[in-house]
């Protein structure tokens, strides 16, 4: 038999490129981004009431217990502390109705960790944003309840359940801008708040969580697209505020479009990736069937993003053509 | 003939080793499109099953008579033939299954399982040896078929063959009868049974080595 | 020159025993079909017009229209299958109209393609008997989530606007066309 002899002082470290040097540690980062939610779900518990705390508390539940579970049946090292599962969770449990029953919200987030992120080999490796994921899953399986919208806590008399984006779209009722700021209209969770979730995305980017190409690149898209569409026609469509406060664009831009391993690696590749996200959404939101697109505009983009890369990658040092 | 594996080998392969479903991923477009309740799956992979055992038993039986210039294009003439007596005779005694599978009856006459066992095996084999293989292939085909159309089903609709058997409380996954639950459900099949074949493979070669290191031992 | 003489002759032979085969099956096939094909409109006319005796297809049309009859073969009105468009493919209705063509009886759903669970409601009971005793004047109009207020109004499915909408627009075309044939046939 041939003895192998192992050096028990000196570990390599195997990991695929690209390797990326970062001030924070993955972990680190993860419970930046956990803080930075904070104030979302602040606002979402104030304007929503306290069950959507159980909500949000449920989705992180099974979101971890689902990551805990796969990695025993493979037999690998259990790994929730690196705070992925918490961030899915967290993320998925602030981007469905308020009221949503608790067993569909469970079984989104299994659906969010086992088929998003752990059937593709955990963490870096998912192709698509593993939240968005167990959110697509439930609209197709529930697409009722999943567009049946509470009203807010401080709803004047005569505000609609319905979402702003739909409002206008199948009611042509416009949403004043002060009401979409501060989150007192009909929506999901998360996306309701636009000031907690630029709170929080700010905050972000000022720490150097999250590159600022990416939201910068796909806010000053939306806008554009947003006002060619109004001087085209100021009736029919929407100013391009009410595209950027309405439905959920600000927080899918900043918590959702920017996770690490799903969007792109270089500055170049980052700006083709925000305006396709909202090239995509304005699209969606004007021609489309649905009244909201944010959700399958960034998991489309996803799709996408090995192939921006491939394309965008640097010229080798010292390389001619 | 010793060379050749025994009749009833000719038949389990395509239950499982061979599965067209699983193992040759052949024919997923009606496997997927028509697969929202077990009774579809079921009536799809009889149709199949059908077409697929008499195209054989005649491409066996004329396999010497056709000129290898013509032979793709008079498989295509025999399976046309029976698939649309298939379609014909469902029009006729099962309107309403027919109704439900749509064009997808047609459409057997493209489905690779079925040219391919032809050019693959009924063109090289006896008939009656064909035949075998066929009912092994259709057979595999009709196990994958009622595996996927019964979950949709149970998780789509809450039913199995129309009995209710989820409690009322549940509420129907509306996805799994959609398009998306297909390749969700046909792809975690897949990699479920991957997974029960990697696990045997490695438990057959353990057993070896073990039975190795046994006889070394004495 | 052999070979393709064998050929020829070959796919020749294989097309004439299919042909052959083929057309002993149509035979006896067909009539059942029709038959089968004929059994569904007529159970469709009987659920769309439930005092109906006897129907009788009407032939001075471009489309296919029935005129329906009582026990005494007093007519009742109209039978019209119509088709168009729905969210993801052709909608094929019934419905049942007075002689007048200012009710509607009945609607039933012959064949559609809509998403199951959702737009494939339509064709559900609770829908459709939303549709009897409609008034059609102006014409139909879904409203979505109220109660219908109005004699010419019915409910469109939650989460499914479109195809209830379709519904509405396929009867309300088919209506159209049938009181402009009504119309001019006065003139006559």
């Amino acid at each position: 038999m041939l003895e192998t002899k192992q050096n028990p002082t000196y570990k390599l470290e195997l990991t695929s490129s690209p390797h990326i040097h970062s001030r924070w540690s993955t972990m680190q980062a993860m419970w930046l981004v956990v803080i930075a939610i904070i104030p979302t779900v602040i606002a979402s518990v104030l304007f929503f009431g306290f069950y959507q705390l159980l909500i949000i508390l449920v989705s992180v539940g099974f979101a971890l217990g689902t990551e805990a579970a796969i990695k025993a049946m493979r037999k690998r090292e259990i790994t929730i502390k690196d705070g992925s599962g918490l961030i899915t969770g967290l993320l998925l449990g602030l981007i469905v109705p308020p009221n949503f029953s608790l067993s569909s919200t469970a079984l989104g987030a299994i659906v969010a960790v086992a088929i998003g992120k752990e059937v593709f080999g955990g963490l870096g490796y998912n192709i698509f944003n593993p939240a968005l994921v167990g959110r697509a899953f439930l609209q197709a399986a529930f697409p009722v309840p999943m567009t049946t919208w509470a009203q807010p806590n401080f709803a004047a008399d005569g505000i609609s359940s319905a979402t702003p984006l739909s409002a206008f779209k199948f009611d042509s009722i416009i949403t004043n801008n002060q009401s979409l700021v501060l989150g007192n209209i009909g929506g999901s969770l998360g996306e309701t708040s636009a000031i907690a979730v630029l709170i929080g995305g700010i905050f972000l980017i000022a720490i150097g969580v999250v590159n600022w190409r990416i939201p910068v690149s796909t806010i000053l898209s939306l806008f554009l697209f947003a006002s060619l569409f109004h001087t085209i026609d100021s009736v029919k469509y929407a100013t391009p505020m009410f595209h950027l406060f309405a439905g959920g664009f600000l927080f899918g831009t900043f918590f959702m479009a920017t996770e690490w391993v799903t969007s792109p690696l270089t500055a170049k590749g980052m700006w083709i990736y925000g305006i396709g996200i909202s090239l995509i959404l304005i699209l969606i939101r004007i021609f489309g069937g649905l009244p909201e697109g944010v959700m399958y505009s960034i998991l489309l983009m996803n799709g996408f993003v090995p192939l921006i890369n491939k394309f965008t990658r640097p010229k080798t040092f010292g390389k001619v053509k | 003939m010793s060379s050749k594996p025994s009749l009833s080998n000719e038949f389990v392969k395509g239950l499982w080793e061979n599965n067209p479903i699983f193992k040759q991923v052949l024919g997923t477009c009606p496997t997927l499109a028509v697969t929202v309740s077990a009774i579809n799956g079921i009536a799809m992979a009889l149709a199949t099953t059908f077409v697929l055992v008499f195209s054989s038993l005649i491409v066996s039986l004329v396999r010497k008579l056709i000129p290898t210039q013509v032979r793709i294009a008079s498989y295509i003439l025999i399976i046309a033939t029976f698939v649309t007596i298939v379609d014909l005779v469902m029009k006729a005694q099962f309107p309403e299954l027919s109704k439900s599978l749509g064009p997808y009856i047609p459409l057997i006459v493209v489905n690779c399982i079925i040219l391919g066992r032809q050019e693959a095996f009924a063109s090289k084999n006896s008939p009656f040896r064909s035949v075998i293989d066929a009912l092994g292939m259709g057979s595999g085909f009709l196990l994958a078929l009622f595996v996927l159309g019964s979950l949709r089903e149970i998780f789509g609709s809450g039913t199995i063959l129309g009995l209710q058997v989820m409690p009322n409380f549940y509420e129907p996954w509306l996805i799994m009868i959609l398009p998306a639950g297909a390749f969700l459900t046909l792809g975690l099949l897949m990699g479920l049974s991957n997974f029960y074949v990697t696990h045997k493979k490695k438990i057959e070669k353990e057993n070896i080595i073990q039975e190795y290191l046994k006889i070394k031992a004495t | 020159m052999k070979l393709v003489i064998h050929m020829l002759a070959t796919l020749t032979l294989i097309g004439i025993i299919s042909g052959a085969l083929l057309s002993e099956v149509s035979n006896w096939a067909e009539p059942k079909i029709i038959a089968n094909r004929k059994a569904e409109t007529e159970r469709a006319i009987f659920v769309v017009q439930q005092d109906a005796k006897s129907y009788k297809k009407i032939d001075s049309t471009d489309f296919e229209l029935f005129e329906v009859f009582d026990a005494n073969n007093n007519s009742l009105g109209y039978a019209l299958p119509y088709e168009g468009n729905g969210f993801q493919g052709k909608i094929r209705i019934i419905v049942g109209l007075n002689k007048n063509i200012n009710n509607l009886l009945g609607l039933e759903v012959l064949e559609q393609l809509e998403t199951p669970g959702l737009g494939a409601k339509v064709a559900e009971t609770a829908f459709t008997k939303q549709f009897k005793n409609l008034l059609l004047t102006p014409e139909i109009v879904a409203v979505k989530g109220v109660t219908p207020s109005n004699p010419n109004e019915i409910e469109a499915i939650t989460g499914a606007t479109i195809s209830s909408k379709a519904i509405v627009r396929i009867i309300n075309d088919g209506i159209k066309r049938l009181k402009a044939i009504q119309k001019s046939g006065e003139q006559n």
